[in-house]
C-alpha cells in the first residue's frame, strides 16, 4: 500500500528544498530521507501541516554514531552522528525517516519540540545518550543518566561496562 | 479537572513522591508542587532503572538479544519478543510459516490479558480495591502456567527466535488456552460488577487525567491510552503485520480520555483478545515452525546430537560471528504492544551483531505526558493517572 | 521442668531470646523494594496461589521505618543505590536483607554501565535468591532462611555479631 505514496513524498520534498536532499533510499518498503541540516526545522513543520502528507505523528528521535560504518561517514563529509526522526501519518498510514547528519565539531541541531511535545523527552533521551545539542529546547537536562554523569554511554567510544562509574559514582549525587 | 483559582490559596509546598513508593509500581520520581491539596507543577524524574539494553543490544549477536528484550516489559515479554524478531525478519527479508506466526499471534494476545490484567490489578489496589488485584493475579498465574509448559519459563520466556520459534507447542497448548479463554470472561464480569458501575470508582476515574485526541497525537500516545481519547488506531488494523489481517476483531475507542474510559478500553481489548486467540486456535494450521533456511535456523536437537552433520551445523550457528547475519540496511519495525507502538529501529552493518538498536518505548512517551494530565488536578488523581497510564519501569528506562 | 511442673499448666517458661526469636520470626515485616521484572514473582508471591502469609510475612510496609525485612528484587542502577542505601538505613535494627534475584546480586545478564554489580558492595546481604526470575517458591524458601537466621539472633546487644558494612 505505501509503494504508491512514496514517489509523491519525495517529489514534494524535492520540489519545496531542493538543494537539501542529500539522500532517498526506499528499501524493505521503508522511504528514508537524509536532509541537510540547515532546513531540518522547517522541513518537519512542512511535513506536518502539509495537507497532502499529513505526517502529525512523530514516533520517535533518536541517534546513530557512524564512527565505526567507513562507507557511510565517507558518504556523507564524515558527520559522525546522524540523527533519525522516526514520523506517521496517521490519516494516510505512511511512515517515513528523515535523517540528518551532523558533524562532531559543530555537534547542535533544532529541537522539534515546539512542533511536537512528544519531542521534549526524545531529544532529552538523545541529548543524554550522544551529547547532543538541541537549539531552543526547553529543557535540556539528562534525562535517564544522574545529573553528574560525565560520558555519553551510546557513542562508539564509550565501552560497554563503563569507565568505572559503577564503582565510584557518587552517593549525594541526588537531592534525595 | 478542578480549575478552580479559589481552591488555590497559601504556600505552596514541595512533595516527593517515589523513587521508592507503592503506586509507582516500580522506580520513578515525580517532585509536586502542592498548594493544599491542588497540583501546582509535576516534575518527573526517571531513569533509576536504567539498564543500558540500546548499549547491550551493540554486543550481542541477534538471537541472544531476545533474552534482553524480555526483561523490557516484563508483563508482557513475549509481545516484546515477537517485536524484536519481527524486526530481524523484517531485516533479513525473510517469511516465517504461517503456523509460527500463528503460534506468536496467540502469545503475544495472551500476553496483552495478562498485561492488562496486572494493569488492571494494581491500578485498582491503588485506589483501594485490593479483591481486584487478587483477581488479576489469579488469571495471570493460569496463563503463567501455560506459558511456562510453552516456553520453560513464568516470566522471562524468550520464546521466539529468528526465523521460527524456540520450539513447537505442546500437546494439549489448545485445550489449555481455551480452559482459560473460557473462564476468564468470568473474571472480567466480576470485575465489570465490582467497578464499572461503583460510585466510588466512578468519582475517582471519571474526568480525572483527560487528555484530548489532538493532545494524545502530539504528545505520541499510542495503544490504549491513544484510543481512549478516541483516535481510531491500532496497528494490529492499520498496518497488519505478522499475520493479524486473518482475523476479525473490533477496536475499541473511547471518548473522554479520562482514567474512565482508558479503564473500559482495556477491558474491551481483553475481550478481543480473546476472539482473536479463538480464531487464531481454530484455523491453526499445521508444519513446521522455523524457516528451512540452514543459515537461520537451528537444527533439531535430535540432529545436533545424533550426526555429526547436525552438530556442524549446530556449532556454525552458535559460533561468534556465523549465526545470523542481515544484509547492511535499517529498518523500524513497530507492533502494537499491550501499552502502545513498541518500536524496534535497527542499523546493520552486516556483521552478526547489530550496529545499534533503538527501542521505541511506549511507556517512556505516555509518562512524558503526566505533568499535563495531573497539573491543576487534585494530589490524589495522581496515583489514579499514574495507574491508568500503566507505567513499565523497565521499558520507561531500558 | 521442674520450675513448670510447680507453675501448672498454664505457665511455660523460656528465654527472652528464644520467645522474642519466635515472634520476630513470625511475624516478618518486609519491606519490598521492588524495581523490575523480579518484582512481579515477588508480587505473584503475595498473591493467592502462593501467599506468602502463610509464612507470617504478609504484612507488606512500603515504609522502611515499620519493616524488617528488606526484599530486593530487580536490578539497581548507580542512580537507585543511594536511594536503596538510604531507606536501608532507615530501617530500624534488627533487620534483614534478602537479595532476590540475578540483577541484585550479581547485575545477572546487565553487565553494563549503569548496573550496580552485586548490591552487597553497599548493604550487608543475607540470603541471596538464584534465577531470573527466581520461581515464588524460591522467595518463599528464602524467607524461611530469613525465618532460621533470626532463630539464632540475640537481643543483648553484645551478642550480635552482625557487621554492618558501609
Ligand atoms: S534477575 Fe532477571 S528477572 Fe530479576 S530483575 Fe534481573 S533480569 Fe529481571
Amino acid at each position: 500500500m505505501s509503494e504508491q505514496h512514496h514517489p509523491l513524498v519525495v517529489q514534494k520534498i524535492q520540489e519545496k528544498y531542493p538543494d537539501a536532499v542529500l539522500d532517498v533510499a526506499d528499501a524493505r518498503g521503508e522511504l528514508t530521507v537524509t536532509v541537510n541540516k540547515d532546513v531540518i526545522y522547517d522541513l518537519m513543520a512542512f511535513l506536518k501541516n502539509d495537507s497532502e502528507l499529513t505526517y502529525n505523528f512523530l514516533a520517535d528521535v533518536t541517534a546513530v554514531d557512524y564512527s565505526l560504518m567507513e562507507d557511510t561517514l565517507m558518504k556523507y563529509d564524515y558527520a559522525r552522528f546522524m540523527l533519525v526522526y522516526h514520523l506517521l501519518s496517521t490519516e494516510k498510514k505512511q511512515r517515513l525517516r528523515v535523517k540528518v547528519p551532523v558533524h562532531e565539531n559543530e555537534l547542535s541541531i533544532p529541537s522539534m519540540a515546539s512542533i511536537w511535545k512528544v519531542a521534549n523527552w526524545l531529544e532529552r533521551e538523545t541529548y543524554d545518550m550522544f551529547g547532543i545539542i538541541f537549539e531552543n529546547h526547553p529543557d535540556l537536562r539528562r534525562i535517564l543518566m544522574p545529573d553528574d554523569y560525565e560520558g555519553y554511554p551510546l557513542r562508539k567510544d564509550y565501552p560497554l561496562r563503563g569507565r568505572g562509574e559503577r564503582e565510584t559514582f557518587n552517593f549525594e549525587q541526588q537531592n534525595l | 479537572m478542578h480549575k478552580d483559582p479559589d481552591r488555590v490559596s497559601g504556600e505552596p509546598m514541595t512533595l516527593n513522591f517515589g523513587p521508592q513508593h507503592p503506586a509507582t509500581h516500580g522506580t520513578l520520581r515525580i517532585v509536586v508542587e502542592l498548594d493544599g491539596e491542588t497540583v501546582l507543577k509535576a516534575t518527573p524524574h526517571l531513569g533509576y532503572l536504567h539498564t543500558g539494553f540500546e548499549k547491550l543490544g551493540e554486543h550481542h549477536d541477534y538471537n541472544q538479544y531476545i533474552v534482553v528484550t524480555d526483561r523490557m516489559n516484563y508483563l508482557s515479554p513475549l509481545s516484546n519478543n515477537f517485536g524484536y524478531v519481527l524486526a530481524v525478519e523484517k531485516l533479513l527479508d525473510i517469511q516465517v510459516p504461517k503456523r509460527c506466526e500463528y503460534i506468536r499471534v496467540i502469545l503475544a494476545e495472551l500476553s496483552r490479558i495478562a498485561d492488562h490484567m496486572v494493569w488492571l490489578g494494581m491500578g485498582a489496589l491503588d485506589l483501594g480495591a485490593f479483591t481486584i488485584m487478587l483477581y488479576g493475579f489469579a488469571e495471570r498465574e493460569k496463563l503463567y502456567s501455560i506459558f511456562e509448559k510453552t516456553t520453560g519459563a513464568r516470566l522471562t520466556t524468550s520464546y521466539t527466535r529468528v526465523g521460527g520459534l524456540m520450539r513447537d507447542i505442546y500437546d494439549g497448548f489448545e485445550e489449555d488456552v481455551r480452559a482459560f479463554l473460557n473462564s476468564f470472561p468470568k473474571t472480567l464480569k466480576e470485575v465489570h460488577t465490582l467497578l464499572t458501575r461503583n460510585r466510588i470508582w466512578m468519582d475517582r476515574t471519571k474526568e480525572v487525567g483527560v487528555v484530548s485526541a489532538e493532545d494524545a497525537i502530539d504528545y505520541g500516545f499510542t495503544g490504549p491510552c491513544l484510543r481512549a481519547s478516541g483516535v481510531d488506531w491500532d496497528l494490529r488494523k492499520a498496518e497488519p503485520y505478522s499475520c493479524y489481517e486473518d482475523f476479525e476483531f473490533d477496536v475499541p475507542i473511547g471518548a473522554n480520555g479520562d482514567v474512565y474510559d482508558r479503564y473500559l478500553v482495556r477491558m474491551e481489548e481483553m475481550v478481543q483478545s480473546g476472539r482473536i486467540i479463538r480464531q487464531a486456535l481454530d484455523n491453526l494450521p499445521d508444519g513446521p515452525v522455523n524457516v528451512e533456511d540452514y543459515k537461520i535456523s537451528l537444527p533439531t536437537k535430535e540432529d545436533a546430537y545424533g550426526n555429526i552433520e547436525g552438530l556442524i551445523h549446530h556449532f556454525k550457528i552458535i559460533m561468534d560471528g556465523h549465526g545470523v547475519q542481515p544484509p547492511k540496511g535499517e529498518v523500524y519495525c513497530a507492533t502494537e504492544s499491550p501499552n502502545g507502538e513498541l518500536g524496534f529501529y535497527i542499523v546493520s552493518d552486516g556483521s552478526g551483531k547489530a550496529y545499534r538498536i533503538r527501542i521505541r518505548p511506549p511507556s517512556f512517551i505516555h509518562f512524558q505526558a503526566l505533568p499535563h494530565m495531573i497539573e491543576g488536578g487534585m494530589v490524589s488523581d495522581i496515583v489514579a493517572v499514574l495507574g491508568s497510564l500503566n507505567i513499565i519501569a523497565g521499558e520507561l528506562d531500558r | 521442668m521442674g520450675l513448670e511442673s510447680q507453675l501448672g499448666d498454664n505457665i511455660f517458661t523460656t528465654t527472652i531470646d528464644k520467645f522474642v526469636n519466635w515472634g520476630r520470626k513470625n511475624s516478618l515485616w518486609p519491606m519490598p523494594f521492588g524495581t523490575a521484572c523480579c518484582a512481579i514473582e515477588m508480587m505473584a508471591t503475595l498473591t493467592s496461589k502462593f501467599d506468602l502469609s502463610r509464612f507470617g510475612a504478609e504484612a507488606i510496609r512500603f515504609s522502611p521505618r515499620q519493616s524488617d525485612l528488606l526484599i530486593v528484587s530487580g536490578r539497581i542502577s548507580i542512580k537507585m543505590m543511594p536511594v536503596l542505601k538510604k531507606i536501608y538505613d532507615q530501617m530500624p535494627d534488627p533487620k534483614w536483607v534478602i537479595s532476590m534475584g540475578a540483577c541484585a546480586s550479581t547485575g545477572g545478564v546487565f553487565d553494563t554501565y549503569t548496573l550496580v554489580q552485586g548490591v552487597d558492595g553497599f548493604i550487608p546481604v543475607d540470603i541471596y535468591i538464584p534465577g531470573c526470575p527466581p520461581r515464588p517458591e524460591d522467595l518463599i524458601d528464602a524467607v524461611m532462611q530469613v525465618q532460621r537466621i533470626v532463630e539464632q539472633e540475640s537481643v543483648s546487644p553484645k551478642k550480635r555479631s552482625r557487621a554492618i558494612a558501609s
